[in-house]
């Protein structure tokens, strides 16, 4: 009941957020929310609806959490491949721009990727094995509706790209690496064997 | 800024009306007026890119596309190809998806631009008037001694994606075990500074599993290259690199690797030595010409001494006509390289500019971004990843925010995430240009 309450504030807050961008946008100095954004779209798809397996899709992803995961990469605090030499290009002003704009974006499901080769494809038995694994670790308590519910401090889950969620708990069983976690998701995940991350992966993928 | 547009109606500025591409503010629809006319001259990376955000921005704009080729192939990925590991079908883009956002296609060939005209005219006869024109022709080749038309028939360049891609694959394939691999890399500035190192790799890589006895030797005009510190790394550890037995010999422009003619009857290409020619033999030779613009921006006037267009940075106007926006390749990009992402980018600018202009606005402040991977192997990639804005105390330059390459010495995971991230990035950008 709680946990409604929150949201509903949530979209209320994003609304609100969304009203004095706009009023605000053309009457500062810079560059505007949308070019900053589009120079994104070449890795994370036009409006941030990525077309590649390991590229997550940011389109309507909240904008706290994308402000936040794009300070840690400028901060070196989260690892990444490529992100933490791009985030150092922008200012927090820049950044939130760009969160904002991607958060008011409509998310859309990974859809199959014909033309490539190397995407991993959903597996139904490990689907089904992940999705024991999120309830018996209590995932579910924060990423509710198998995936799906999102709000300042939790991403969507469901329907994200296959490959991009494998990297991601490949990360977190990756002793060379610290990703920033809450306290609450590192004491679960930390109780979470490889292989059972690798299930709770698809299974999240598998949803819609 | 004036309030007053050329369609002469009054329109709110500043304030409350957003500059840029995707202002919430849905403008007055305005009975009667003509549509403004926009042409976009290739549809690449850059020219395909600035007619969908042109219409994304503001779908009171007529937008054309006139490109050659009804199917595209992608350059970026198809040095994968050339080593045997993907599929050229994987490379084959159309149209359809450009025409869902309004955008008329039409496939022919520009054969002539007038700027003072302001006019297109194509090989099919037709002829297209047009306010603003975006001219993104990608590059052709400078003639080389010796390289004349029967020697490309034997020695291909492939550094434009089609049948040339597999010509290189069905000849690297026909090697025996033992032959040489002559590949030869072009002066700056070129199409995709890090390509013929990628094309070395994966090319090293297919002879590694294939042809253990043969070798690749990379004749060079230029003393050093881009990602050359990692690439090298790469080699190193896959190709033995450095050792008497390396698959890879790179031979710099100052130790003997500039190449100064073809031969294709001796399959050779002969090299500038101190002075001396050098003759070098190989089965199969790749030959990368001199770079320079597409040769409809240079029968354009849109070139300069350099063969390339100069352009005004802060929008990619040309500086020799107005009203003509060059992208991609065939721009002096001031500093920016010639690749299909920083061509991408630059499409967005423009899309931006021309929004603006034609609804009375100023242009807003352009931001740019380049992001390039590179396989040395199919699970072994490497980046390099730069941001730029406009500065107008440097308007020759774009101004470098931040630039960097993946990390030398590398965890495996880190090179391995990267590859797959190089496919993930090309479905994204594909989708980006032609969905």
């Amino acid at each position: 009941m709680q946990k409604r309450k929150i949201r509903a504030l949530t979209v209320a807050g994003g609304l609100l957020a969304g009203v004095v961008l706009l009023g605000s946008s053309s009457a500062e100095a810079g560059a505007t929310a949308a070019m900053l954004a589009n120079t994104c779209a070449g890795c994370h798809g036009t409006n941030g609806v990525s077309g590649g397996p390991a590229m997550p899709t940011i389109a309507g992803m909240p904008a706290k959490y994308l402000k936040e995961v794009m300070a840690a990469f400028k901060s070196d605090k989260r690892p990444s491949t490529i992100m933490g030499r791009l985030a150092k290009g922008y200012s927090d002003e820049e950044i939130a721009l760009i969160a904002d704009f991607f958060a008011k974006q409509k998310w859309q499901n990974a859809q199959s990727a014909p033309q490539s080769k190397m995407a991993t494809p959903v597996n139904a038995t490990l689907a089904k094995q992940g999705e024991k694994t999120t309830k018996a670790a209590k995932c579910d308590k924060c990423h509710e509706d198998n995936g799906v519910f999102q709000d300042d401090d939790t991403p969507r889950m469901a329907g994200q790209w296959l490959d991009y969620l494998r990297f991601k708990v490949q990360d977190l069983k990756n002793p060379a690496i610290t990703v920033p976690q809450a306290d609450k998701m590192k004491a679960g995940i930390d109780k979470l064997s490889a292989e059972e991350l690798e299930a709770v992966a698809h299974f999240y993928a598998s949803q819609k | 800024m004036t309030n007053l547009t050329r369609r002469g109606f009054i329109k709110l500025t500043g304030g409350a009306a957003a500059v840029g591409l995707t202002s919430s503010l849905v403008a007055p629809s305005i009975v009667g007026a003509a549509q403004q006319q926009v042409v976009v001259v290739g549809g690449g990376y850059g020219g395909a890119v600035a007619a969908k955000y042109i219409r994304m921005a503001d779908p009171k704009i007529q937008v054309t596309l006139i490109e050659k080729s009804a199917d595209y192939y992608s350059c970026p990925l198809s040095n994968w190809v050339v080593a045997g590991f993907r599929d050229m079908a994987l490379q084959k883009w159309g149209y359809d998806g450009l025409k869902k956002h309004g955008i008329t296609v039409v496939i022919d060939e520009v054969t002539g631009i007038d700027p003072a005209g302001q006019t297109v005219k194509t090989a099919g006869g037709k002829s297209f008037k047009y306010d603003r024109l975006v001219v993104s022709p990608g590059v052709d080749f400078k003639e080389f001694p010796g390289y004349d038309a029967a020697a490309q028939a034997k020695i291909v360049h492939a550094w434009k994606a089609g049948p040339e891609t597999v010509t290189l694959a069905k000849q690297l394939a026909a090697m025996q075990d033992g032959d040489t691999f002559i590949l030869v890399a072009p002066a700056d500035p070129y199409r995709c500074p890090p390509g013929p190192y990628e094309r070395a790799s994966l090319v090293a890589h297919y002879l590694k599993k294939n042809k253990p006895k043969s070798k690749l030797v990379i004749l060079d005009a230029k003393p050093k290259f881009s990602k050359q510190g990692l690439f090298q790394e790469g080699w190193t550890q896959l190709y033995g690199f450095g050792t008497d037995n390396s698959i890879i010999k790179w031979v710099s422009g100052a130790e003997g690797g500039k190449v100064v003619r073809v031969d294709a009857k001796e399959m050779a290409v002969y090299t500038d030595n101190n002075g001396f020619e050098e003759k070098h033999v190989g089965a199969c030779i790749n030959f990368i010409p001199p770079n320079v613009a597409g040769s409809i921006a240079k029968a354009a006037g849109l070139t300069n001494e350099s063969g390339w267009c100069p352009v005004n940075l802060a929008t990619f106007e040309s500086k020799l006509h107005k009203g003509v926006f060059v992208i991609g390749d065939s721009s002096a990009s001031g500093g920016m390289p010639k690749s299909g992402y920083a061509a991408n980018s630059q499409a967005k600018v423009v899309a931006a500019a021309i929004v603006a202009q034609l609804n009375g606005q100023e242009p807003g402040e352009a931001s740019y971004v380049n992001t390039c991977y590179s396989m040395l192997s199919p699970t072994y990639g490497i980046s390099v990843a730069a941001v730029w804005k406009f500065d107008p105390a440097t308007p020759d330059k774009v101004k470098e925010i931040v630039s960097g390459v993946s990390p030398a010495k590398a965890a495996e995971y880190v090179r391995k995430q990267e590859a797959l991230y190089n496919e993930s990035w090309y479905q994204s950008i594909m989708a980006d240009t032609f969905g």
